[in-house]
């Protein structure tokens, strides 16, 4: 039970994710964009973050309800909020939380005969947390089973998923020919602490019977693995989190092994194609394992006596026990990273003459002062892949200001419409990004939001 | 121009945009309001007894017994949380006898907490069933809490003899409903 808690509170004090960056996204003059594809037509000479504060992004998403639905302040009562919440929602709502801060991030030129080539490197903390609603596991707990006979509740309903990890990653992207770049970076994650449990199935069912008053049936095949948090439940542990933590960012965590890479291809001057898969990679957890499972399956028909020894040495509670046991076990095991698939294509128009034409560039930025385009975003996730579409406006305002408007569909909106502003003053490189700006009007009934932003130090190539 | 005016309408765009933004008032407390009243309902006992089961070697046994363990009134995390309990029994008797069965509850000290008792009629080729719903609430419930086990007296009464051919059951479905209070 005390697990349990722990466990729970774990997500709490974090708060409440989808981590669709459509914004950021090919917005080629914030360098971070990078990180959504490796393969970007980035145009700078070198640059570099400015430590914590190069990229700071979060991004929270329920599907299903918002922290109005439950929280509002308006004298209703807090349990006919709660079940007016799990009534609404289905076993395909999640609640998701994703938060990204850049302790550092450069990246340099190295110019090449045929083309340029690139290198980004840098180091990012995250964290992430999904839980789809555990709807039939809700209701029982609410309502129990009595208004229910007949219907089968599904313990596959329970499927979560929480992690902070460091990142180490480094990039390479090279321009190929004049209409292709590509780009491939590698990344080592340190995870600090990892708890899931998505591969749950089972049921408990009660019908009537005529041995007995009740057919009731469970079964169960539930596991919660976690990692780098069980020291946490010994009483007699004296924790210093801090410590535990830097320790574990810094290589000291479970280590696994991811890749991005990405193109940018422009068969056309003033059209432009991009690519890319970012996480492709997996966790292998073995320090500090603690995994619980709750496997088996038992039929509760009650009390049976047998009139026949005189004494039935009936125990049906501790033959549940033992039927479906909650085992602690110490196995190894592996997570895969939530991977996400980018794929936009681009139109310039407006085409800039300026004084000094650099036609053999196809910047669109450059030659091009407005593009519009199109982008699909696909992340895999425990159950079916979480997919938006997203339709955007990119304009030059002037030299030193570009603007990305953006209007998407996902499975948390219909209605998501964002904007990202980066700006230059001399070197130094400012860019905001939020979207579902139509949820500020109030912010506490918005299903998702997100915002990025972040201070960078750019050097641009003037040669050319 | 043309820049300019975008400009401008984009000025006035982000302004209303945030101007116009709030949040409304949370109350993130309301948890502590939380009070959780699930009805969960199971089998408490079954019991399928044949009539020649009351006959051994030719004589009638007119009592039979039997005290099976109940252990779920001991998981703590349970009974605390329990606000009453609803026990409820059917008896289908077709057998051509009558009977009185005794259900004696009993603490770890064999003391008995609750005793329910049933009359039950001969068969005589019409449907033929016992029904009793027992509601258990504040003393009494926390005295029921105590049950470890349950005594089943099935007591014979006088009638036409019984050999070991003779047809019919004794039956008793009885299932439990628990009202919980979380808060």
């Amino acid at each position: 039970m005390r697990k349990i808690i722990l466990i729970f509170a774990l997500f709490l004090t974090i708060g409440c994710f989808s981590q669709n960056k459509q914004i950021l996204y090919n917005f080629t003059s914030v360098p971070q964009s990078l990180l959504t594809n490796p393969g970007s037509d980035v145009k700078f000479n070198w640059y570099f973050g400015i430590p914590l504060l190069s990229g700071i992004s979060t991004n929270v998403g329920s599907s299903g309800f918002s922290a109005y639905d439950l929280f509002a302040d308006n004298g209703v009562d807090f349990n006919v909020k709660l079940r007016n919440v799990v009534f609404s929602t289905t076993r395909k709502d999640r609640m998701a939380i994703n938060e990204q801060i850049e302790l550092f991030n450069g990246g340099f030129k190295i110019a090449g005969g045929q083309g340029d080539s690139y290198v980004s490197f840098g180091m990012y903390q995250e964290f992430d947390f999904m839980s789809y609603v555990p709807k039939d596991i809700a209701i029982l707990v609410l309502d129990g089973n009595r208004d229910y006979l007949g219907k089968v509740f599904n313990l596959g309903d329970l499927n979560l998923k929480a992690e902070m990890l460091s990142v180490f990653h480094l990039g390479f992207h090279k321009k190929i020919n004049e209409k292709l770049i590509l780009g491939a970076r590698g990344k080592i994650y340190s995870s600090i602490y990892n708890v899931n449990s998505t591969n749950n199935s089972g049921y408990i069912y009660t019908i009537p019977s005529t041995q007995g008053v009740y057919e009731q049936m469970i079964y169960s095949d539930l596991q919660f693995n976690t990692s780098g948090v069980a020291k946490y439940d010994d009483e007699d542990y004296d924790p210093n989190v801090v410590k535990d933590i830097t320790k574990r960012a810094l290589l000291g965590g479970n280590l696994g092994l991811g890749f991005d890479a990405g193109l940018t291809y422009y068969p056309k001057k003033n059209i432009q194609f991009t690519a890319s898969v970012i996480d492709l990679g997996f966790i292998k957890h073995t320090n500090e394992v603690e995994s619980l499972t709750f496997k088996g399956t038992y039929k509760y028909e009650g009390v049976i006596p047998k009139f026949s020894s005189g004494n039935s040495a009936e125990d049906g509670y501790q033959e549940f026990k033992d039927a479906v046991p909650l085992d602690t076990l110490y196995a190894d095991y592996t997570t895969w990273r939530p991977t996400k698939l980018n794929t936009s294509i681009q139109f310039s128009f407006e085409e800039e003459v300026s004084e000094d034409c650099n036609c053999l560039n196809y910047d669109p930025e450059t030659i091009y002062k407005s593009a519009v385009g199109a982008q699909l975003f696909v992340m895999s996730t425990p159950r079916t892949p979480l997919v938006a579409f997203t339709t955007y406006y990119r304009r030059k305002i002037f030299n030193s200001l570009q603007m990305k408007a953006t209007y998407t569909i996902d499975s948390y909106s219909y209605k998501n419409i964002g904007l990202g502003l980066s700006s230059m003053f001399g070197p130094v490189n400012f860019y905001i990004l939020a979207d579902n700006l139509l949820e500020y009007r109030d912010v506490t009934k918005a299903n998702s939001l997100s915002f990025q932003l972040g201070l960078n130090v750019i050097f641009k190539d003037s040669k050319k | 121009m043309q820049l300019r005016t975008i400009h401008r309408i984009l000025s006035v765009l982000i302004l209303i945009l945030f101007s116009s933004s709030c949040a409304s008032d949370l109350d993130y407390n309301q948890v502590n309001d939380i009070k959780l009243e699930p009805v969960i309902i199971s089998n408490l006992a079954y019991f399928d007894v044949e009539a020649n089961q009351f006959v051994t070697g030719g004589v009638e046994q007119n009592v039979i017994f039997d005290a099976p363990t109940v252990d779920v009134f001991s998981e703590k995390f349970f009974t605390e949380k329990l606000n009453r309990i609803d026990l409820f029994f059917e008896i289908n008797n077709t057998i051509n006898r009558s009977y009185r069965i005794d259900l004696v509850f009993l603490d770890r000290n064999n003391q008995p907490v609750h005793s329910s008792n049933f009359i039950v009629p001969a068969y005589s080729g019409a449907e033929n069933i016992v029904t009793k719903t027992e509601t258990f609430q504040n003393a009494s419930l926390d005295l029921l809490k105590r049950t470890i086990k349950i005594t089943f007296r099935l007591t014979m009464l006088a009638g036409p003899p019984l050999s070991e051919s003779s047809v019919g059951n004794l039956k008793l479905r009885s299932g439990v409903t628990a009202y919980f209070v979380v808060e």
